[in-house]
């Protein structure tokens, strides 16, 4: 496809696009470090471990890669409140394999409502290509799990974090979300 | 500069003089454009300027949508294609061409909002030069591993269908758009995991590895940030020499894009 910019916007990303990008930063430390605590817990095999660093060390990639885009608005800290609304889950690999799968899905969502809302064009592939990646993260805990197949796979029934973001397409369904 | 030195420059320049007068305007000469060559030269006729805004963009895209459709359908239409280990897949891909055709359906609903005129068939030139010629390799006699090769191509349909939509997400205006398409990309992006997880299934098909030989094998998430690289992949025969014919899917480009004057 043609990579010209789009007429009128802005090349590297505005104050309000920092703001945003800062949260999406946040959160992707808080996930990197629940993916950590994770790691620790009693119960795992190797190549599940393996998982839990590689997906984790996605999501610190992730938090760097916004800290560079956003430069002095980066906070390099991770969101207090979805760490500790979700460590307590990192108890059981069954419980913290769940959490994970939905926390990777609400971070799906979370880039794909950025990608609609950040002005810079930059910012906007930059969270689009995490999203897509944080999707397969979704999808391949979902069948690895193998709790709901394929429909498990498919589906994001996630609502976005991000402050002022959209809200869940499936709002009818009962999964669980990420409270800031 | 010495009197011997000055004779030569002006002796240099003078046949200069000579043959720039000789290439110059004749007399009774039709002058032309084109550079000098025997027999008739074509006019270098120019491309036409054509707009390439949202509207082009999500036409493409319900093309590309249309094509995978349409290949899905070439596959399961395709007696004992899909067999075996793999047998599995018919209903995947049954699932995902209703996938792809919600997903054209819903990208001409932008195209109309968007002022443009809903594109609903295949995209021309993905067809004739990535799915076709593909999925012929996939179906010659003597392919041991036809099975195998149709997943393995629809992965690659998957693939370069998530491209797509990211790839597109720099050019298009509408910030809405770009939200609408990378959530159709990533309906793709999880399309793929499940067709790699049919190929090489558990915790080993996760990350990037290689097999045994030390080819690499395909893995649900094949890199950190999402790629836009093309899609490589190999299909069909491998004869005696065993090599499988190669096959590079790039994106659609200006040459594949449905601009709004095709109907």
């Amino acid at each position: 496809m043609p990579t010209t910019l789009p007429s009128g916007a802005p090349a590297k990303p505005t104050e309000a696009d920092a703001g945003l990008l800062a949260f999406a930063q946040s959160a992707e430390l808080a996930v990197h470090d629940l993916y950590s605590t994770a790691v620790d817990v009693t119960g795992f095999s190797d190549e599940q471990r393996a998982l839990l660093r590689f997906f984790g060390a996605n999501h610190l990639a992730y938090a760097q890669a916004i800290g560079g885009a956003i430069g002095k608005a980066a906070t390099n800290r991770r969101d207090e409140g979805i760490y500790s609304a979700y460590r307590a889950d990192m108890f059981t690999p069954v419980r913290a394999m769940v959490v994970l799968q939905d926390l990777e899905n609400t971070l799906a969502r979370t880039h794909t409502d950025l990608v609609g809302r950040l002005e810079a064009v930059a910012g906007a592939e930059l969270a689009a290509s995490i999203a897509m990646v944080e999707a397969r993260h979704a999808a391949t805990l979902a069948l690895l799990r193998g709790d709901g197949g394929v429909d498990g796979a498919l589906a994001n029934p996630a609502a976005s974090l991000a402050p002022g973001g959209a809200p869940s397409p499936e709002a009818d369904t009962t999964e669980t979300t990420v409270a800031p | 500069m010495n009197r011997r030195d000055l004779i030569r420059l002006g002796s240099v320049t003078l046949t200069s003089a000579v043959v720039a007068s000789a290439c110059g305007a004749q007399a009774n000469v039709e002058s032309s454009s084109n550079i000098a060559a025997a027999g008739t030269v074509v006019p270098n006729d120019k491309v036409a300027d054509l707009p390439v805004d949202d509207v082009v963009l999500l036409r493409t895209a319900a093309s590309l949508e249309a094509s995978v459709a349409a290949l899905y359908n070439a596959i399961l239409g395709t007696d004992g294609l899909l067999s075996g280990d793999y047998a599995p897949a018919a209903a995947l891909l049954r699932r995902f061409r209703d996938d792809h055709l919600e997903h054209a359906d819903a990208v001409n609903g932008l195209v109309r909002a968007g002022g443009g005129k809903p594109w609903t068939k295949p995209n021309p030139r993905i067809d004739d030069r990535y799915f076709v010629p593909a999925l012929a390799a996939v179906t010659a006699d003597g392919n041991p591993d036809a099975a195998l090769d149709a997943v393995t191509l629809a992965l690659a349909a998957e693939t370069l269908a998530g491209q797509t939509y990211q790839g597109v997400i720099g050019s298009l205006k509408a910030a809405s758009l770009r939200a609408a398409a990378i959530g159709v990309g990533q309906d793709e992006a999880r399309h793929a995991v499940v067709l790699t997880q049919l190929l090489n299934p558990g915790y080993a098909g996760v990350a990037p590895s290689t097999d045994e030989s030390g080819r690499p094998t395909v893995a649900s998430v094949p890199s950190t940030f999402g790629a836009l690289s093309s899609v490589q992949v190999r299909l069909g025969d491998p004869g005696d020499a065993g090599a499988k014919q190669a096959f590079i899917f790039e994106t659609p480009s200006l040459n594949a894009l449905i601009y709004t004057s095709m109907t």
